[in-house]
């Protein structure tokens, strides 16, 4: 019997997994056209915006798997990217060092400087996805505040000891450079990672192109993660433990799952704003970098990948926006914060996504198609 | 090897002093259809719980189809083949009614995170068919036309066969109902039991009911097991149990010694 059934509905049950494959992959295209096509109209100040904004989003997209989708509030985002992009920086600024003997910005589309970026974000998305695992946890015990309070710690420990780490090889001295690349494993050994003063000199390799790259295999994954078993499991557990327990939903396994995703996506957020061209400092992973990611997450909506990254987009811009109007700014973000609150608590879509609330008429026709 | 599908000897737990559930004996063959009733406050959700692993026994033993159940966690209970509804509905309310079926047949699929990031043939494979047995169950429930409604936004009876319906995606051997008929009006309980009776049979599987509705119990259930305090008081079938002295005295309280009056 169920073979004849796999017959007669293969075919007709392709058709609604398309759009799902399909739309991603479109905006994906599109989203990397525009930033190829703006960075010939922008100045360099709108391209660092804009550098920030999708690192905002990526952040925000991946902490949305824990907060969002899995309903767990976690509150030590900032130090998986930080995590991530010390990971990063270390692993082009000294592989620079040892492959260019310098740690300049190399000229051209792609060269070794941007393979050496590339094994820096996955190395420090695993590292950070690995920490994410250990924090992920305890989540199996502690919920709401409790577990809030363990990640506030986290970022802060990752903080703290990223402050007492040595002084970094100067990359203009040829003296340091040449004491390096004689003995380099000695010198990592002891952690160069320039402590409270923080890491300089990364060569700024992640322009707008790469880094809107990331942001579309983010979005990509998340929803892929989100329309499939696993993000079923995620909101059932934001939904109700004890049902989702009941229904055979190991809590221990998806909890610390969302963690080490979230945490491997919020890795290279870390590691492509260590390539953007500032300094990665300890500061970072302090909870006023995490506590900006989850206002960008609850303002898009718990749960929803495209109103994380329109949130992102409206948290770096409206300051700037803001700006002729000097000191009171704040002020007007913060009501503007408040009354969004107000009148939208479940943020800008909720759960759901920017093309389940645009076009009505395909909501309508949606349940008729179905039987 | 007992004949017994679900076989739990013993159950016991307490909270502090309160013995809640003591010695519970429950045996049921399978395809049964076993009624669970008591007072308020008897403690039959206890002993659901105690089942499904939501609370640990604190003595006896439990197997289902000779596989020991003592101790493991609800996830894994489930998966070994007993599934429940819940006394106040536990729907995922956000999730559409279709999801929260879907959910339910997790426990029976392997769930890679490459494989879904990748979207691998194996894994639209199973989604696919996860989606057309949800669908499928969902038919059977007539609740198909409700297929991406939120399943908060299903009417109160809806609700209640919705949880039955995800509760059976799990596969389960043995289903616990916890007062499927609470709140539903006496044609609705009539198209329950006809319900309840219908699922057994199609699914092969056994039923433990806890109701206070005693019609419905005697209706359908094969054989009744009464909780009173924690303790089991009586246990036979429909007929025994309606003339059992100590079950009238549970409910109805001890019989005046002298009916002088009347």
């Amino acid at each position: 019997m169920p073979s004849a059934l796999d017959a007669t509905t293969n075919a007709q049950l392709r058709r609604p997994n398309l759009p799902l494959i399909t739309l991603p992959w479109l905006a994906c295209a599109l989203l990397g056209l525009a930033m190829l096509m703006l960075g010939r109209f922008l100045g360099s100040y709108q391209e660092t915006l804009m550098q920030q904004v999708g690192i905002f989003a990526i952040a925000a997209v991946s902490l949305n798997i824990v907060n969002g989708l899995t309903g767990q509030f976690s509150m030590g985002h900032a130090g998986f990217m930080a995590v991530g992009a010390y990971v990063a920086a270390a692993t082009t600024y000294y592989g620079s060092l040892l492959h260019f003997n310098t740690a300049e910005l190399q000229p051209g589309l792609f060269n070794f400087g941007h393979v050496l970026m590339l094994i820096g974000l996955l190395a420090g998305a695993l590292v950070a996805a690995a920490l994410g695992y250990l924090v992920g946890l305890p989540s199996l015990r502690l919920r709401g505040d409790y577990l809030a309070i363990v990640t506030l710690g986290f970022g802060e420990i990752v903080r703290v000891l990223l402050q007492q780490t040595s002084p970094q090889v100067n990359g203009k001295d040829p003296a340091e450079i040449a004491a390096f690349t004689d003995a380099p494993l000695r010198t990592l050994a002891r952690i160069p990672l320039n402590g409270a003063l923080g890491f300089e000199g990364v060569p700024a390799y992640a322009t707008n192109l790469w880094i809107w790259t990331f942001v579309g295999i983010t979005c990509l994954a998340a929803y892929r993660i989100k329309e499939s078993s696993s993000g079923r499991a995620f909101l059932s557990i934001r939904e109700d433990e004890i049902a989702a327990r009941a229904m055979g939903i190991n809590l221990t396994k998806y909890k610390v799952r969302a963690f080490v995703l979230a945490a491997f996506f919020a890795g290279i957020a870390g590691g492509l704003l260590a390539h953007a061209g500032v300094t990665t400092s300890p500061i970072d992973a302090g909870f006023q970098r995490s506590f900006e990611i989850i206002i960008v997450v609850v303002l898009g909506g718990l749960g929803s990948i495209s109103g994380a990254v329109l949130a992102a987009i409206v948290f770096v811009l409206l300051p700037q926006v803001l700006h002729p109007i000097k000191d009171y700014r704040l002020v007007i973000f913060a009501l503007l914060l408040i009354s969004m609150m107000l009148l939208r608590p479940k943020g800008l879509f909720g759960v759901r996504e920017i093309w389940n609330i645009l076009p009505r008429r395909a909501a309508h026709t949606k349940p008729g198609a179905t039987p | 090897m007992s004949t017994f599908l679900l076989d739990a000897q013993n159950l016991g737990i307490s909270f502090g002093g309160l013995k809640a559930v003591q010695a519970l004996t429950l045996q049921i063959p399978p395809n049964a259809l076993h009624g669970l009733i008591g007072p308020n406050g008897a403690g039959k959700t206890t002993a659901f719980n105690l089942l499904t692993g939501v609370y640990k026994p604190q003595t006896g033993s439990m197997t289902l189809n000779a596989q020991n159940l003592m101790g493991l966690p609800p996830h894994l209970i489930a998966k070994a083949g007993l599934s429940r509804t819940f006394q106040n509905i536990r729907l995922f309310g956000e999730l559409s009614v279709l999801d929260n079926v879907m959910l339910a047949s997790h426990c029976r699929g392997h769930h890679s995170i490459v494989a879904t990031l990748f979207r691998s043939p194996t894994f639209l494979a199973q989604e696919q068919a996860m989606r057309r047995r949800a669908m499928h169950l969902l038919d059977l429930f007539a609740l198909a036309p409700a297929a991406h409604a939120q399943a908060k936004s299903l009417p109160y009876g809806d609700q209640r066969r919705l949880e039955i319906c995800r509760a059976l995606a799990t596969e389960p051997r043995v289903l616990l109902l916890d007062e499927p008929a609470a709140g539903l009006n006496p044609s609705e309980k009539q198209a329950l039991a006809k319900l309840i009776q219908t699922v057994k049979a199609q699914f092969n599987l056994a039923v433990l009911l806890i109701e206070h509705d005693m019609s419905l119990v005697m209706q359908v259930c094969e054989q009744i097991t009464v909780l009173d305090h924690g303790c089991t008081i009586a246990h036979g079938t429909p007929s025994q149990i309606q003339s059992d002295p100590r079950v009238r005295e549970a409910y109805l309280g001890e019989p005046t010694p002298t009916p002088a009056g009347t």
